[in-house]
């Protein structure tokens, strides 16, 4: 930690250079931009190591005390790992990557027993949605034989990852991870997370729903993996890293991925895909952390990495703030209307979903505000997609004013990764 | 259904005040605007809204799934919505109404899971005032119609399958009668005045960006989603993700689709004689592969040979996209901004 300050304090000076009406230069907005991101990674590291301790707890001594604590550890990786994911549109290294610790929605039949009755089992769009590794130590997948009998992080990201090319054959990661320590939210849309017993993970004859040996070393090898992919992308952004290098090689690309990585988020993905469809189609597995019931805190953090981007500032798990130059500087000198609406939206954005974080906080849980004809829920899911649009087209403001326009059509960028840059 | 209604003269009311004030606007839409407003948005979705009423009065006449009439009138109002699919800002994304007309890809078949659903519990919603509105946008729409009319599944239960027909078929044209009043009589002004106090776009170049964006998103999707899904992949192709496969529409749709994004390539091209030349060129023989194709549902992905004509067609998108896109995006001088396709 103590080198952490040394950095934060160095940005700090280089900041106070910068004020006094000149704008900071791409450089020192990329670096300050770099910088947080190895904090944020860094922080999802420690929180991923405190997990995979805690999930090695449960394992050694199953409780439900060991249990729970493994469930709150959970909860606060996700708190900076959710702040990382406005890096991931805007750097085509993160986004190839994001899948095998991010991936959602997902089949978790394809993992463990889950309720015959609720569930969709096998179906047109996935064979494989109730596979059941952990009751199944050897089956064929898409013509090939998979021996499973020693479920490793190897076998996890090799042979169940994207099993049969089906993007819901979700095998790794935070929300399989999740779903081993939650199971199943079978409440529908009434408040309550899944309920995962603590014998779920029990040896000998204290063992529920079979295969406890099994469970425990899915999870395990799941932790571990995790851990070692956030460890992967720590080092893409250090001094030398590939992502650090990538980003800052051309000035230009530079800016446009903290805006790519802005918008794409913004709009697309939380204000659409995780949001907005949820509600439209009043289901309560359209959540993001469906089986935690922690989605609330997800969004929320989301949307304050967005407003990191932009401010180049990030307060730390630890509580310091590590800041620098950053976007907003840099437009205000040009264009100070811009700058304070570009803010005041991100403000209004981060205020909705936090007051959707604290109705969720208070017991008004996301399931149910999904539910149908649920107007209040709705208002406050709402709240938070329409800020999101909206700043949207502040971001796409900010584009212009930068001059980044027809950017997306130069370069390699476009051509490489379409999804990220292009649109 | 007539709550529905209300609700939006009500939102529309504050949008249409502009039309009564001095015009004080910065910036003078260019002539390209104007035509695609009038010649291709306008005359797009009256004609949806046409067809969705005539499809809601087949529907009281005759409510069975097997009955031609009605299946004809489905395939024309969904032929019209095809065409103005790309069209997604304004009034199309008020009260989510493009999502209640058409839920797909559906890559968790959510929308049978519905349907089924409200069949088991007979669910007297879908007949209740405003009760569709409230209804999951998975269970309503062109989409789910098609489940009604073509899946057997879903008509052994006369009486409900007949109560829904109705209902979604009236849902459905009070959707695009909305979408439609509204562009008629308020946002065909608020985008025809940007800077304007009520108009969402501060200048020109923001209208410009939002239809040049129309154009990429249309082309986009049906390169990746409508043509990209049922590919699959060579080893693992995907035919039942085909679109609207049930009715034998998915070469059809991209057919349509193609069609309506070539006159607004057209329009976006104007005035740059060579760049309509290059545009007409590149559309004409997408258009023209994709009708060759005589594959109604892409079931020839499975079949190598025919599977490569799928792909060439795809890879003709993706190099409108890649070229005539940029060209049109560079004469307007606006770049391809953010769209909903964007993240997963």
């Amino acid at each position: 930690m103590k080198r952490f300050f040394l950095t934060s304090s160095a940005l700090a000076l280089s900041l106070t250079a910068t004020t006094g009406h000149a704008a900071p230069t791409a450089k020192e907005v990329l670096d300050t931009y770099a910088t947080i991101a190895v904090a944020k990674f860094q922080d999802s590291l420690t929180t991923g190591q405190a997990l995979q301790a805690a999930v090695d707890a449960l394992i050694a001594a199953p409780s439900d005390a060991t249990l729970t604590a493994a469930r709150s550890a959970w909860k606060a990786a996700r708190v900076p790992y959710q702040q990382t994911e406005v890096y991931r549109f805007g750097n085509a290294i993160v986004d190839d990557w994001e899948g095998k610790v991010n991936a959602w929605p997902l089949d978790e039949g394809l993992i463990d027993y889950v309720d015959d009755g609720s569930y969709i089992g096998p179906s047109d769009e996935n064979e494989y949605a109730a596979l059941n590794v952990v009751a199944t130590p050897k089956f064929s997948l898409g013509g090939t034989e998979i021996d499973a009998s020693e479920i490793t992080p190897t076998l996890l990201e090799t042979a169940l990852q994207e099993a049969d090319g089906v993007e819901t054959n979700v095998a790794t990661g935070y929300h399989a991870i999740e779903f081993l320590l939650w199971g199943q939210d079978l409440n529908g849309h009434a408040a309550g997370a899944g309920d995962r017993p603590w014998t779920d993970f029990a040896q000998g004859s204290d063992c529920t729903n079979g295969n406890c040996d099994r469970r425990a070393a899915y999870l395990k090898a799941a932790t571990d993996l995790l851990v070692s992919d956030l460890e992967f992308m720590v080092a893409q952004w250090a001094d030398g890293g590939d992502a650090r290098t990538t980003l800052m090689a051309d000035d230009k690309a530079g800016l446009s991925a903290i805006l790519t990585g802005m918008g794409s988020l913004s709009y697309g993905e939380l204000a659409g895909e995780r949001m907005r469809l949820g509600l439209l189609l009043n289901d309560p597995e359209e959540e993001h952390d469906c089986f935690s019931d922690n989605t609330h805190n997800s969004h929320y953090y989301d949307g304050k990495g967005i407003q990191d981007a932009y401010l180049g500032s990030y307060t730390r798990v630890d509580g310091t703030v590590v800041s620098g130059a950053s976007l907003s500087q840099m437009v205000a000198v040009g264009n100070p209307a811009l700058d304070a609406e570009m803010k005041a939206k991100l403000d209004t954005t981060v205020q909705a979903l936090g007051a959707l974080k604290a109705a969720a906080d208070n017991g008004f849980a996301y399931d149910q505000m999904l539910e149908r004809g649920n107007a209040q829920g709705e208002a406050l899911i709402m709240g938070g997609v329409n800020g999101l649009i909206d700043q949207t087209k502040s971001i796409e403001r900010v584009v212009a004013a930068l001059g980044l326009d027809g950017l997306a059509f130069e370069g390699s960028d476009s051509l490489d990764n379409p999804g990220a840059v292009f649109e | 259904m007539l709550k529905p209604l209300l609700t939006a003269t009500l939102i529309a009311l504050p949008l249409s005040l502009p039309l009564t004030l001095p015009a004080t606007a910065q910036d003078l839409p260019p002539p390209v605007v104007e035509t695609a407003v009038r010649d291709h948005i306008l005359p797009g979705f009256s004609a949806l809204a046409g067809s969705s009423a005539r499809l809601a009065q087949v529907a009281e006449t005759d409510c069975t799934g097997q009955a031609e009439t009605l299946r004809n009138a489905w395939g024309a109002a969904f032929d019209d919505w095809i065409r103005v699919s790309h069209l997604r800002f304004g009034p199309t994304e008020m009260e989510n109404r493009a999502f209640a007309l058409a839920y797909w890809p559906d890559s968790r078949g959510t929308t049978p899971k519905t349907l089924t659903k409200l069949f088991a519990d007979h669910d007297p919603i879908i007949t209740s005032p405003d009760g569709m509105g409230s209804v999951s946008v998975a269970a309503r729409g062109f989409y789910a119609l098609e489940f009604l009319l073509y899946d057997p599944k879903f008509q052994t239960d006369a009486g409900y399958a007949c109560a829904l027909t109705r209902a979604l078929t009236a849902d459905i044209a009070a959707t695009t009668s909305a979408i439609s009043r509204d562009w008629t009589e308020s946002y065909t002004a608020l985008i025809l005045t940007p800077g304007s106090e009520y108009s969402p776009y501060h200048s020109t170049d923001e209208v410009k960006q939002e239809l040049f964006k129309a154009l990429a998103m249309g082309l986009q999707f049906t390169s990746d989603t409508r043509l990209g899904r049922p590919l699959g992949t060579f080893e693992r192709p995907r035919p039942t993700r085909a679109e609207a496969w049930r009715s034998g529409r998915s070469q059809h749709n991209v057919i349509l689709s193609l069609q309506a994004l070539r006159q607004l390539a057209l329009i976006l091209a104007e005035g740059d004689a060579n760049l309509v030349s290059d545009v007409e060129q590149a559309f004409d023989t997408a258009i023209q592969q994709a009708t060759a194709l005589d594959d109604p549902i892409f079931a020839g992905v499975e079949d190598p040979s025919k599977r490569l004509k799928v792909e060439i067609l795809q890879q003709t998108i993706d190099l409108i996209r890649e070229q005539q896109l940029a060209n049109i995006g560079n004469k307007l001088g606006v770049a391809a901004g953010f769209n909903a396709l964007d993240g997963d």
